[in-house]
């Protein structure tokens, strides 16, 4: 550092490896910091301050009138649809979240390792996997009738009578809380069948840039699967488990009734009620966050090995 | 193990030698019978698994390729009586396809670019080129991926309306452009894991052979990224061509450029309108108007029609996502 400091001042464009980083990064970060502050800070600001007032439309503007923190004891007290409450739903969306989430994350590794084997017909189960990713759309789910695509359509169709599994396993004399749990379990398959398509998608493709050498090595080492799946597919893919992580969190609460309701009362007009739940909102998901990164800093998920 | 060496060694190197062959062979039998559980189980498993996700698809193309007329009859549950094409032509004419189909394309395929470009940036300055204030600007990151997007919707309609955007498809480009684009937070994050996950010493290397920061990003770093710039481009492209919520409050979809997720939106409402223009009213018949079925499975082959050119770019794309060294066969 000395050294260069000295030189500084016969070569001014001489700058260091670090400072050469830093000004790079400004400029690669400048169309994002650009977005930021003008697309996206404005509009933040803007919604949080609107989450304290009460917004009535007028005829070419918008009549505000400041009511502090009612729109949010509105929001978690007061508010009721047909047949649940906000704070209900996202008590409910919370907790689907927490229970999901471990099983998700397994199942999408699992079946990633799977697709990512080689065998006959690979391309054409790794599209078929990838029918949920466009079933998930707005658009296509109205289209088909409201609800989560798959599973609507399933339980339309009658496949949920089709394998009546509930009645075989009561039948065949296992204990009622065991068919409980098998019968939950395999109905939400179809929900984590819904949610697991990008997830998968995130997985495969980070196991495809694990460096191939790797492999090579260990295979010349003799080690079998099980070991190279411990050993270097796992260990590489961790940095992405984060990713998937809250990829599926956001997921799971952005395709939610809490969502639904939101949305309701935007409709509705009410547009400070419907920011106050928002923030609501974000506050759960910042904070479930959180709780996933404490996690994953005590058990050291998500860090690069390289940097060990 | 050590028995057996020890015994082997009196009576000579032969028998030693042997004795691995054998060891050897045991191996390999056991790799080979480990090989065969693997693929029997696999094949049960993605077999199922398919089934379940392709069960209703395939059950809504065969409701799609029977004739509008057999619209109600409760006995065609999988092979339609009279083979038909007439529902696709149908919803083609009331969804605008070809024309919603190339605006889809355009649309998806320039905001995709520009969101490909902007996340690739921020993601490699945020994982490789770590300056002071960088993680506190990342959590601006983590802040517009979990903010809802309903949150936002009235002050950026509001402030997109005051920059005259409104209406124009420009705007999405903005969007993607800046960073700001449909979960383009998500992207950075992919990105910023993909480069993290990539070895020191490439770098070091590279700033040894004094390229600097840009060639180490562009000819070093990036193609060795190449899962996640495939990844985020498909995500992008699909997102995009799913969208409605974007499109929707900048009002970029109008009658002069119509979009697919849009017109799939109204489809029930077009069919009519649409078949009474075009002359198409003749070809199936007064009586279906009146059947709400009718109605329903013209959604449905709309969103067929929808979904179809994803699939077919995605066989193709799919491939990509083999990398030049073939080693995918002993992964897992």
């Amino acid at each position: 550092m000395q050294a260069q400091q000295l030189n500084a001042p016969k070569k001014k464009l001489q700058l260091t490896y670090d400072q050469q980083k830093t000004i790079w990064a400004i400029i690669f970060l400048l169309p994002w910091l650009a977005g930021l502050i003008l697309l996206f800070l404005k509009p933040f600001i803007e919604s949080l301050r609107f989450s304290f007032f009460n917004l009535t439309p007028q005829i070419g503007y918008i009549a505000e009138e400041f009511v502090g923190f009612e729109n949010y004891l509105f929001a978690l007290n007061s508010h009721t649809t047909t047949n649940s409450s906000f704070r209900l739903e996202i008590l409910n969306t919370m907790s689907d979240a927490l229970f999901n989430l471990p099983v998700l994350l397994i199942f999408s590794l699992f079946i990633a390792v799977l697709l990512n084997m080689k065998f006959k017909g690979r391309g054409v189960v790794r599209a078929i996997f990838f029918i949920p990713v466009i079933l998930n759309s707005v658009a296509v789910t109205a289209a088909l009738g409201g609800g989560d695509a798959i599973s609507q359509i399933l339980e339309q169709q009658g496949i949920s009578k089709l394998f009546d599994l509930e009645f075989y396993l009561l039948s065949g004399g296992i204990p009622d809380f065991l068919v409980g749990f098998i019968v939950g379990l395999i109905g939400r398959i179809y929900d984590i069948l819904a949610l697991s398509g990008v997830p998968i998608l995130l997985f495969l493709a980070s196991i495809q840039s694990i460096p191939g050498h790797l492999y090579e090595a260990a295979k010349i080492e003799g080690a079998t699967p099980y070991e190279m799946f411990w050993l270097i597919t796992l260990p590489n893919v961790t940095p992405h488990i984060i990713t998937v992580t809250i990829y599926a969190l956001v997921d799971t609460f952005m395709t939610s009734t809490v969502s639904t309701i939101i949305s309701d009362t935007l409709a509705k007009q009410q547009w400070g009620l419907a920011s106050a739940m928002a923030w609501i909102y974000v506050g759960v998901v910042l904070l479930l966050l959180v709780v996933i990164f404490i996690l994953a800093k005590i058990f050291k998920i998500g860090d690069s090995h390289y940097e060990h | 193990m050590n028995i057996n060496l020890n015994a082997n060694l009196e009576t000579g190197i032969l028998t030693l030698t042997d004795e691995r062959k054998r060891k050897s062979a045991a191996i390999r039998r056991t790799r080979k019978f480990q090989a065969i559980l693997i693929s029997i189980l696999r094949a049960i498993i993605l077999g199922g698994l398919c089934f379940v996700i392709l069960y209703p698809t395939i059950q809504q193309v065969l409701l799609a390729l029977r004739a509008p007329g057999d619209a109600n009859d409760p006995s065609v549950i999988w092979i339609p009586k009279n083979w038909s094409l007439m529902n696709f032509e149908i919803a083609s004419i009331a969804m605008h396809y070809w024309n919603a189909l190339l605006n889809t394309i355009k649309l998806s395929a320039v905001s995709m670019v520009l969101q490909l470009a902007s996340t690739a940036l921020a993601g490699y300055a945020f994982s490789r080129l770590r300056f002071k204030g960088s993680n506190i600007l990342f959590i601006f990151v983590l802040i517009t991926i979990i903010l809802p997007p309903q949150a936002l919707s009235l002050a950026q309609y509001l402030y997109f309306r005051d920059i005259q955007l409104i209406g124009k498809e420009s705007s999405i480009y903005l969007m993607s452009g800046l960073g700001m684009g449909i979960r383009s937070g998500i992207f950075i994050y992919i990105f910023r894991s993909f480069f993290k996950g990539l070895p020191k010493e490439l770098e070091e290397a590279a700033q040894i052979d004094g390229a600097n920061v840009f060639r180490i990003f562009w000819n070093v770093m990036l193609p060795n990224a190449r899962g996640a710039i495939v990844t985020v481009s498909l995500f992008a492209f699909v997102w995009q061509w799913n969208d409605t919520y974007f499109v929707k409050i900048f009002e970029v979809a109008k009658e002069e450029f119509p979009i697919l997720t849009m017109e799939l939106l109204n489809v029930a409402e077009n069919v009519r309108v649409a078949l009474f223009y075009t002359g198409g009213l003749e070809l199936i018949g007064q009586e279906i108007w009146s059947n709400p079925l009718f109605l329903a499975t013209i959604s449905n082959v709309s969103a067929l029609l929808m979904m179809l050119p994803l699939l077919i770019m995605y066989l193709f794309v799919q491939k990509q996502f083999v990398e030049s060294i073939e080693r995918t066969g002993i992964v897992g």
